[in-house]
């Protein structure tokens, strides 16, 4: 019992850490209908960066914002740059996701000859461990819970109250119509990359945080996990994402208790394909 | 330079561009994105070790793997190729239904991902992360593996697979199975409605490239004699897909340029950089991996069609030496032509689908008379026809008949149910309540494809050309019941369906010039204008030899002069013998040459009659002035 | 009806209006005006032109050459969000609302432009107009009906109280009751309170029963103007719908 709630434990950190980033990465698909399977290659690139600066001396804390802002540029970038003209040349989706992962290439391979290939560590103190009710879970753990519950709580109060939420969820419904309320798509566009970029950067660093060593090509993984909340809830749905990042990420951390821990992610690898072939636009999204 | 490094380079350049040429069949060709291709190599080389090695216990137990059957040369690597082609069974529920291309492709990536950690980690299987070594060299017990003859010879074997990989596969290509797996990447969504078999088609590639990279993984463990998971990541997967890019998608010596380029001449060039101890150990391998990335991204922008694009496929013009037979003139034989004398067997064939169709047929735009065609005799005929949706009625109680030899006008206001009615009659959509026969058979429930074969096939609104295939081309991939259009049929070569091939392109050549499109017939049907794309479709409908055409708004969109164009072939097709029913917008066309025509208005059939009388009918001046 | 808000109308011009979707120009050198407080229709056969010409008007589809102008402003070719902020409303033909939205959302969404203290006002006068629309608030709007559709979707453009209202086809695909009951009730009310309305119809009955002036298009050309009475005393008119006796002119390229 006690296994089970350690791994129900971690199971809440993997999915604080995925919540994060599925609801990034499935907001970029609702704005620009574009899967950018690049995603994970920037949360590493935001991981190094970190890494980078901690050796330098400055807390991992007091990194992230320098992260954040780097991330949010660079996705901003990537998007108005390399998807956007693409797309304005009439690109189909699939050359869109092989252009991804061209970029994931260049990035994570670029981090990788910057910084070499071994695995890197934080130094990040874990700080004392709590428990409560059975589950038992370090400082740090629980700081990326709290970070990852506010980081939600803002995106709900964005999305239901701000203008700006207003108009994203407009034009991930119908970029025409849209524009005929006044809503100007293309800083919408550029805004939503912006934050979600930032996401990205700042689920980089809890990723790399959570996973105590990573190296430039850890992601690749995560980005199974990403895909997996993502489709569960259904691209482009900010709640489906959270809900999905719940239940894959709690659900692959409490497999491990019962098959060997190497396996745990065939549950979000089962979860994926299962979705993709019966229900492709997820619990939340309307049916096709 | 050394012969083992030549050696080297050679199998390596042999592997490569065997798995270039199966990802190139399934993505250049056949548009199926494959981004799990990876595994497909890895399984046939996992498959090739454990049949060719000794039971684990031996060596020593340092390993541990499933099998151990200590096969000799060749069963290894036919099993590297059995299971590389039956691992593709599974994944066919991702590229069969209609799921978004790239919502597909993530799934097979994601497999890809997952089953490289799965094999990672249990060691059981094929010994974890460390792989298995050891493996034997073919024929190891007989000869002498380590001699330099050996080599060449291995390596003169495995270049003449890849040799017999590429014929093979341009043979297929060069068919007209290939042709149908073209157009479906082209437009899937038309390719489903001429019959042709999606889910069957994508089964077929996914098996024929998993086999074929099966094959490349298991020549490739034969030689290195070891192998682990960490030589296939994805990233490996997007290395063959820069090299296919990049070589030219859907060429298939663009393939082997794309796999000399990318894998081979990447290996090379760092051969040649100087190491240094001052750079870090994995820079030159990172740096790769980035010009990777950049010369996908680059070619995607500048150059997708690659360096050597595919091919146009220009048929021979005029179709070369066979005569035509009075048989072929009166339009009598059957789906794809008449065989001609001297294949008796291909005659019976033909006769046998002939049998599959009505016996009173009217000829086709192959000319001449209609052979038995009672003229007036009514063709098809619609009895209380009714079509509920969602809460809207929008057929409300149709019955016509349409006569052969007519060229009968269906219009009415906008929302009148007109399409509507036509789709019904087509089997596109299923009617709520009424009857439909044809020729007197109850054809009601029957679904669109089996209407077509009965002869009543109809024609779509939207553009609907395969784009990258000639105009040629389009006409023949309408042809039904070809013999070159299955896998089976392609494989044994034109001599078995050539003779098919030679009819359609008759028939085709005929309509072209009937239709004025004669000198397009060789161009790519996305360079045409929207008029001639229209007459594209209409005569693609036309191969397949109906006997009656259901037209959805032929003309729209279509210069008047062109429009009066297509009109008059409609008449002269319907003096033939043939059978149409048009819904249309242009009410000046239904002047000059529609009779009778069917007014509709609110899902009812309003009035019906010539144009002129129509005109002077208040109720149907009303219901266009009401909407 | 409720009290009606008080839409401070704008002059629309389109001047010798070419326009296309890239090959031959579907339209050529249209001039069509409404000023405020007006209905003006547009009608005729299918594939005149009648949509492509609104399309040029709101900035989805080029118009090159010609000139469009709302009031003073000219809104030739701007992105269609200046557009609409210049004080054009624009309910299209199909994908008219946000679907996956409810009722109130599409509305908030209609009046995006508007100060937080003015959005609650203005929607309950919105649902002054479309009372029905206030039974059914949070219902997403993909799954009314064809005519609460329709009302949504001009609710949501009578948020910005634009000072042109353009619609395409409104009553397509209603059953003639409910269209009848938005060109007589709805539509006409938009002209009551100042808008200047410029709608296209098949129904060119029912439509010029509300008109006070209409176009007839055909072949991409204006081919009479009139009013109501002017046009349906005359012959032309009932042939220029039926297609008897007028070839469409032959047109400069082939086909």
């Amino acid at each position: 019992m006690s296994l089970f709630l350690a791994a129900v434990g971690f199971g809440l950190v993997t999915a604080a850490v995925l919540a994060i980033a599925a609801v990034g990465f499935t907001l970029q698909f609702g704005v620009t209908d574009v899967l950018n399977l690049a995603y994970g290659a920037v949360m590493i690139a935001g991981a190094f960066l970190a890494y980078v600066l901690n050796q330098a001396g400055l807390s991992v804390w007091a990194a992230l914002p320098v992260v954040i802002v780097a991330c949010s540029a660079g996705s901003v970038l990537l998007n108005s740059r390399i998807y956007t003209p693409f797309k304005q040349r009439g690109a189909s989706p699939i050359t869109l996701v092989i252009v991804s992962l061209g970029v994931t290439l260049i990035i994570e391979f670029g981090v990788q000859a910057l910084a070499g290939g071994t695995s890197v560590s934080y130094n990040l103190a874990q700080g004392p461990t709590l428990r409560a009710g059975g589950l038992i879970l370090t400082a740090v753990q629980i700081a990326i819970i709290g970070v990852s519950l506010v980081v939600m709580a803002g995106v709900h109060v964005m999305l239901r109250y701000s203008k700006l939420g207003k108009a994203m969820r407009a034009t991930a419904a119908n970029p025409a119509l849209a524009r005929n309320c006044g809503i100007r798509t293309g800083r919408v566009i550029t805004t939503t990359w912006a934050i979600t970029g930032a996401m990205c950067g700042l689920a980089g660093v809890v990723f790399g945080i959570d996973a105590g060593s990573f190296s430039p090509t850890s992601t690749d993984v995560f980005l199974v996990l990403i895909l997996a909340a993502v489709f569960l809830g259904g691209p482009g749905q900010a709640y489906g994402a959270m809900l999905g990042a719940a239940v894959i990420g709690i659900a692959t951390e409490v497999s491990a208790a019962f098959i060997a821990a190497d396996y745990k992610y065939v549950v979000a690898f089962v979860v994926l394909l299962l979705m993709l072939g019966i229900r492709p636009s997820g619990l939340l999204g309307a049916r096709a | 330079m050394n012969a083992f490094y030549l050696i080297n380079l050679l199998v390596y350049a042999a592997v490569d561009a065997m798995a270039c040429l199966g990802l190139s069949q399934q993505f250049g060709i056949a548009g199926v994105t494959n981004f799990g291709f990876i595994i497909f190599q890895a399984a046939g080389g996992y498959a090739a070790a454990i049949l060719a090695m000794p039971p684990d216990s031996a060596n020593g137990g340092f390993q541990r793997y499933i099998g151990g059957w200590h096969l000799p040369f060749p069963l290894p690597w036919l099993g590297a190729a059995v299971v590389g082609g039956l691992l593709a069974l599974p994944f066919t529920f991702l590229v069969g239904r209609r799921l978004r291309g790239d919502f597909a492709a993530v799934g097979l990536l994601v497999t890809a991902v997952l089953l490289n950690l799965l094999v990672t980690n249990f060691v059981p299987l094929f010994n974890g992360d460390a792989g298995i070594s050891l493996i034997p060299f073919p024929l190891q017990s007989v000869l002498n593996a380590s001699t330099q003859a050996y080599q060449w010879v291995f390596t003169a074997v495995a270049l003449l697979l890849c040799v017999g990989v590429y014929l093979f596969l341009r043979r297929i290509t060069e068919s007209p199975y290939g042709r149908s797996l073209r157009a479906m990447r082209d437009n899937d969504v038309v390719a489903d409605s001429l019959g042709k078999n999606l889910l069957s088609l994508r089964t077929g590639v996914l098996v024929l490239g998993g086999a074929i990279a099966g094959l490349s993984g298991g020549i490739l463990v034969s030689y290195i004699t070891t192998w682990s998971p960490a030589a296939w990541g994805y990233a490996e997967t997007v290395v063959l897909f820069a090299a296919v890019i990049i070589g030219g998608a859907g060429n298939h010596r663009g393939a082997v340029l794309g796999a000399i380029l990318v894998p081979v001449v990447f290996e090379e060039v760092t051969r040649f950089i100087p190491s240094s101890n001052n750079l870090p150990p994995n820079l030159i391998p990172s740096l790769e991996w980035v010009a990777i990335g950049l010369l996908i991204v680059v070619f995607l922008w500048f150059r997708p069609q690659g360096i050597l694009p595919e091919r146009k496929r220009v048929i021979a013009w005029p179709a070369p030496a066979r005569p035509l037979t009075a048989a072929d003139a009166d339009g009598a034989g059957a789906g794809a032509g008449d065989g001609g004398a001297g294949d008796g067997d291909a005659t019976a064939t033909l006769a046998a689908r002939a049998a599959e169709r009505p016996v009173e047929r009217p000829g086709g735009p192959g000319g001449g008379q209609a052979a038995d065609g009672a003229a007036g005799q009514v063709l098809l005929q619609a009895a209380g026809l009714v079509r509920d949706y969602g809460g809207v009625r929008a057929v409300d109680g149709v019955s016509l008949s349409v006569r052969r030899g007519t060229l009968t006008g269906l219009i009415g206001p906008n929302g009148a149910g007109k399409s509507t009615l036509l789709a019904m009659l087509a089997g596109t959509l299923p009617a709520s309540s009424g009857t439909i026969s044809y020729l007197g058979q109850d054809i009601t429930g029957m679904p669109a494809f089996r209407r077509a074969r009965l002869g009543l096939v109809r024609t779509f609104q939207l553009a609907s050309e395969f784009k990258r295939l000639t105009v040629l081309e389009n006409l023949l991939s309408a042809v039904p019941g070809h013999r070159g259009d299955s896998l089976r049929g392609a494989v044994r070569g034109r001599r078995y369906w050539g003779d098919d091939e030679q009819a359609a392109i008759a028939r085709a050549e005929q309509l072209l010039e009937r239709f004025g499109l004669r000198e397009m017939a060789n161009r790519y049907a996305g360079d045409l204008s929207g008029g001639q794309r229209r007459l594209v479709e209409i005569m693609r409908a036309l191969m397949t030899e109906p006997s009656m055409l259901l037209l959805d708004e032929p003309m729209a969109g279509v210069h008047p002069n062109l429009a009066r164009r297509i009109g008059d072939q409609l008449v002269a097709l319907c003096h033939d013998g043939m059978t149409i029913l048009m819904v249309e917008h242009e009410l000046a066309i239904m002047d000059e040459f529609c009779d009778p025509v069917i007014v509709m208005a609110e899902g009812a059939v309003l009035a019906e009659g010539t144009m002129r009388q129509l005109r002077a009918r208040s109720e149907v001046v009303e219901a266009y002035l009401v909407g | 009806m409720s009290a009606e808000p008080l839409i401070a109308g704008l002059p629309l011009r389109a001047e010798d209006v070419t326009a296309g979707y890239g090959g031959d120009p579907v339209i050529r050198g249209i001039t069509v005006n409404a000023d405020p407080a007006e209905i003006v229709s547009l009608v005729g056969p299918n594939g005149s032109g009648k949509s492509t010409l609104l399309k040029g008007l709101v900035g989805i589809v080029r118009v090159s050459p010609g000139r469009v102008l709302a009031g003073d402003l000219d809104i030739t070719n701007k992105p269609s969000e200046e557009i609409a902020r210049s004080g054009v409303g624009y309910v299209p033909q199909v994908d008219d609302v946000f679907a996956p939205l409810t009722v109130r959302e599409n509305l908030e969404m209609g009046g995006y432009l508007l100060r937080r203290s003015e959005l609650a006002a203005r929607t309950e006068r919105v649902l002054a107009v479309f009372p029905r629309l206030a039974t059914m608030l949070g219902r997403p709007a993909g799954k009314l009906s064809g005519g609460e559709r329709k009302m949504l979707a001009m609710g949501r453009v009578l948020m910005l109280e634009p000072g042109i209202f353009l619609l395409d086809e409104p009553t397509a695909n209603l059953a003639p009751k409910v269209a009848a009951e938005l060109l007589e009730e709805h539509v006409r009310q938009l002209a009551v309170s100042g808008a200047a309305v410029l709608i296209v119809e098949q129904r060119a009955r029912s439509v010029l029963a509300i008109s006070d002036r209409t176009y007839v298009l055909g072949g991409g050309e204006v081919r009479m103007t009139g009013t109501p009475a002017e046009l349906s005393a005359s012959p032309d008119f009932i042939d220029s719908f039926l297609g008897g006796g007028r070839k469409p002119a032959a047109a400069p390229g082939d086909a």
